[in-house]
C-alpha cells in the first residue's frame, strides 16, 4: 500500500514536470551542457587543453590569438586553445557543482534528521551551530581556507561542501519536526524499530522531495562559489581548466581579448540559470500542497 | 524585551570569542610570518628568535591567541594587530577600510530593498501576470549571475567601450574645476561627493542586482504564502474591502518574515562585496582580506576576517532584535 503510494506520487511529479515548460527548457539546456562536458574529447576539434599551441608571445600578436579556423575561440594568454579548455573546464566545474551538492545533501539530511528527531540538547546544539555557520562571512573565510590548504581538486570540493549544508539541514529538520508525531512514526516506534531504521525507512522518503529541490538549486550556488574562488586564484589550480580559473587574470586582457572573458562567464551563467530554473520547476512539481489542492 | 535582549547579548560574546579563536587558528596555519624574514638583509637567526619572543610567537597557540586578543584592546601592545607588510599597523588598515565596505554594502542593500519589496509584493498580488513573469525572470537573473563576470562585462561596456564610468577606485586623484586640476582633498565637498558617486555607480549596480534577485524572490513567496491563508479568506468572506485586505492583512503579515531574511543576507552581501571590491579596486575590507591572504600578511588577514565576521553577526543580531520588537510572539518564547 505504502509502496504503491510513493510510486504514484513520483509518477505524478514526473507528469507535472514534463508539462512545466521552463523546467523542460532548462533541462534540455542542462543535457546539452553536460553532454558537451562528457564529450569534450571528440568535440574539441583535435585540440588538447593542456598543450601550448601558439608559440608566438600572445601579448604581442593579439591577432594570432583571435578566433580562427581550427581554434574557434582563439587562444588564452598562455597560447592554449580556449574552446577545448572551455569543454574540459565544464567537466571540472559541473563535477564540483554536482558532487558538492550530493555531499551537502547527505550532510544536511544527517544533521537535520538527527536534530529534528532527537530534539532536546542535541537539537539545540546542532541548530545553534547551523545558525552560527549561517551568520559568518563564508566567502572571505573560504578564500583564506583554500589559500591555507592549497590542496588538490578534492580539497576544494570539501571546502565548498563544508559551507553549503546549512539551509538544507534546516529544511530537513523542519520536515522531520512536522512528521515526527504522525501516527505511522509512532507505529514504527511501537513495533520496536531502531532510530536509524525509522529515520532511513520512514523519514527519508518523506523529506526526499524538498531535499532534492534544495540540492538542485545548490548545484547552481556551488558552481558560482567554485568559479568565484577559482577566479580569485584560490580554487581549481592551473593547469587544470575550470570555468572560474579561465577568468583568473581576465581583467588584464579585457580590452584586447574580451572573448576570453565572455565565453567562460556565459557558460557559468547559463548553467546556473538552468539549474535554478529546473530546481524551481521541480519544486512546483513536487509541492504536495499544490498536488492535494488539484487532486481534490 | 529587555530580558530577550540580554539573553541574546550574552550569547553574542562567547560566539565572537570562539569565532575569533577559530579564525586565529585558521590564519595561523598559513605559516610562520617570521620564517620568511630570514631572507631579508641584515636578519640573523638570533634576531628572528628575539622577535619571536617579543611577539610571543614561540608560545603555544592558545596563549598566542590570548596575546592577540589583548593587543586588540590595547593597540600600543606589540604582538597582534600591529603589523602589516606595508608598514602600518593592521588595525589602522582595518579602520581605514571598514567604512568603505559598510558604505558599499549599506547603499546597495538599501537600494535593493527599496526596489524589490514593492516589486515583489506587486508581483505576488498579481500572480501569473506579465509583470510577475518579468519579476521572476529578473530574480532568477540576479540569483544566477556570477558577480565577478557581470562586473567585468559592465566594466568592459561602460568603462572601455562607452567610457562613461571609471574602471576602479573610489575617487579620482584630481578633480577638474574650471579647467584647473585640483587635488581631491582640496575640492569642495559637493564635487567630492559627485566624484565618489561616479566611481560607485558600477560596483553598486552589480551588488544591487545580486541582492535584488534574492530579495524579490523572498518578498514574492512570503506574500504569496500569506495571500492563501485561511484568515485572509475569512476576512474576504466577511466583506472586507480588497484595499483594506491587501494593506492591513496581507502586506503587513507578509513583510514581517523579511526581517529574518535581512539578517540572513549579510554573509552573502559581504561575499558579493568582496568580489566587487576585488574587481573594481575598491579599498574595502573584502579586498584587504584577499590581498592579505595572497601576500601572506597574516595579522592583517586575521583582523580583516574578524571584523567582517563582527559585521555580519551584528547584522543578524540587529535583525533578531528588530523581529522581536515587531513580533511579540518571539519575545515570549
Amino acid at each position: 500500500m505504502a509502496q504503491e503510494e510513493t510510486f504514484s506520487y513520483w509518477k505524478i511529479v514526473f507528469k507535472r514536470l514534463i508539462k512545466h515548460r521552463i523546467a523542460m527548457v532548462s533541462f534540455i539546456f542542462l543535457l546539452i551542457i553536460i553532454a558537451m562536458a562528457v564529450l569534450a574529447k571528440p568535440l574539441s576539434l583535435g585540440n588538447d587543453p593542456y598543450t601550448y599551441v601558439s608559440s608566438v608571445p600572445w601579448s604581442e600578436r593579439v591577432e594570432l590569438a583571435s578566433p580562427g579556423p581550427g581554434h574557434v575561440l582563439g587562444f588564452d594568454s598562455m597560447g592554449r586553445d580556449v574552446w577545448s579548455r572551455l569543454l574540459y573546464g565544464g567537466r571540472i566545474s559541473l563535477f564540483i557543482g554536482i558532487f558538492c551538492s550530493l555531499l551537502d545533501g547527505l550532510l544536511s539530511f544527517f544533521i537535520g534528521a538527527v536534530a529534528g528527531y532527537h530534539g532536546g540538547k542535541i537539537d539545540e546544539f546542532l541548530m545553534r551551530f547551523t545558525d552560527i555557520m549561517l551568520s559568518i562571512p563564508i566567502l572571505p573565510i573560504m578564500i583564506v581556507l583554500s589559500a591555507v590548504i592549497r590542496g588538490s581538486l578534492f580539497t576544494i570540493v570539501l571546502i565548498i561542501a563544508a559551507f553549503g549544508w546549512m539551509q538544507g539541514a534546516r529544511l530537513v529538520r523542519g520536515e522531520v519536526l512536522r512528521i515526527k508525531n504522525e501516527a505511522f512514526i509512532e507505529a514504527a516506534y511501537a513495533n520496536g524499530l531502531s532510530t536509524g531504521r525509522i529515520i532511513a525507512v520512514h523519514i527519508l522518503p518523506n523529506v526526499l522531495a524538498p531535499l532534492i529541490v534544495s540540492m538542485t538549486i545548490a548545484v547552481a550556488a556551488n558552481i558560482i562559489t567554485e568559479a568565484s574562488l577559482s577566479f580569485l586564484g584560490v580554487g581549481v589550480r592551473e593547469p587544470i581548466p575550470s570555468w572560474g580559473n579561465m577568468l583568473n587574470g581576465a581583467q588584464v586582457y579585457l580590452i584586447f581579448a574580451p572573448w576570453l572573458v565572455w565565453w567562460p562567464g556565459l557558460a557559468i551563467f547559463v548553467s546556473t540559470l538552468a539549474f535554478n530554473f529546473f530546481g524551481d520547476g521541480l519544486r512546483d512539481a513536487m509541492d504536495p500542497k499544490f498536488y492535494s489542492r488539484k487532486g481534490r | 524585551m529587555k530580558e530577550y535582549l540580554i539573553r541574546r547579548l550574552l550569547f553574542l560574546i562567547p560566539l565572537l570569542f570562539v569565532l575569533a579563536f577559530v579564525n586565529f587558528a585558521l590564519v595561523s596555519a598559513m605559516g610562520n610570518p617570521f620564517a620568511s624574514m630570514l631572507q631579508m638583509p641584515g636578519m640573523t637567526r638570533a634576531s628572528i628568535q628575539s622577535l619571536l619572543e617579543l611577539w610571543h610567537w614561540d608560545e603555544p597557540l592558545p596563549i598566542r591567541f590570548l596575546y592577540w586578543i589583548k593587543s586588540i584592546f590595547s593597540p600600543s601592545l606589540r604582538g597582534g594587530f600591529s603589523t602589516s607588510i606595508i608598514g602600518t599597523t593592521a588595525m589602522d588598515l582595518i579602520i581605514q577600510r571598514l567604512p568603505i565596505t559598510i558604505a558599499l554594502s549599506g547603499i546597495s542593500m538599501l537600494i535593493a530593498i527599496i526596489i524589490s519589496i514593492p516589486l515583489g509584493v506587486y508581483s505576488a498580488l498579481h500572480q501569473y501576470s506579465k509583470t510577475d513573469y518579468g519579476v521572476t525572470f529578473l530574480s532568477f537573473f540576479g540569483m544566477s549571475m556570477p558577480v565577478f563576470w557581470f562586473g567585468l562585462m559592465l566594466m568592459y561596456l561602460f568603462s572601455y567601450k562607452i567610457g562613461i564610468f571609471p574602471t576602479g577606485g573610489v575617487h579620482s586623484l584630481f578633480i577638474n574645476i574650471n579647467n584647473d586640476l585640483v587635488e581631491f582633498s582640496q575640492a569642495p565637498w559637493i564635487r567630492r561627493f559627485l566624484d565618489y558617486t561616479w566611481h560607485l555607480v558600477l560596483p553598486v549596480t552589480i551588488l544591487v542586482l545580486f541582492q535584488v534577485g534574492r530579495w524579490l524572490r523572498y518578498a514574492r513567496s512570503s506574500i504569496l504564502e500569506v495571500k492563501n491563508m485561511d484568515y485572509v479568506r475569512t476576512a474576504r468572506a466577511k466583506g472586507l474591502s480588497e484595499r483594506k485586505l491587501i494593506y492591513k492583512h496581507i502586506i503587513r503579515n507578509g513583510i514581517l518574515p523579511l526581517v529574518t531574511f535581512f539578517g540572513l543576507s549579510f554573509p552573502a552581501l559581504v561575499g558579493g562585496a568582496t568580489i566587487t571590491e576585488t574587481i573594481f579596486a575598491i579599498p574595502g575590507l573584502g579586498r584587504l582580506t584577499y590581498d592579505a591572504t595572497m601576500s601572506q600578511d597574516i595579522f592583517v588577514a586575521m583582523g580583516a576576517i574578524l571584523f567582517l565576521s563582527i559585521f555580519t553577526i551584528l547584522g543578524s543580531f540587529i535583525a533578531d532584535i528588530l523581529y522581536a520588537k515587531l513580533d511579540p510572539r518571539i519575545r515570549y518564547k
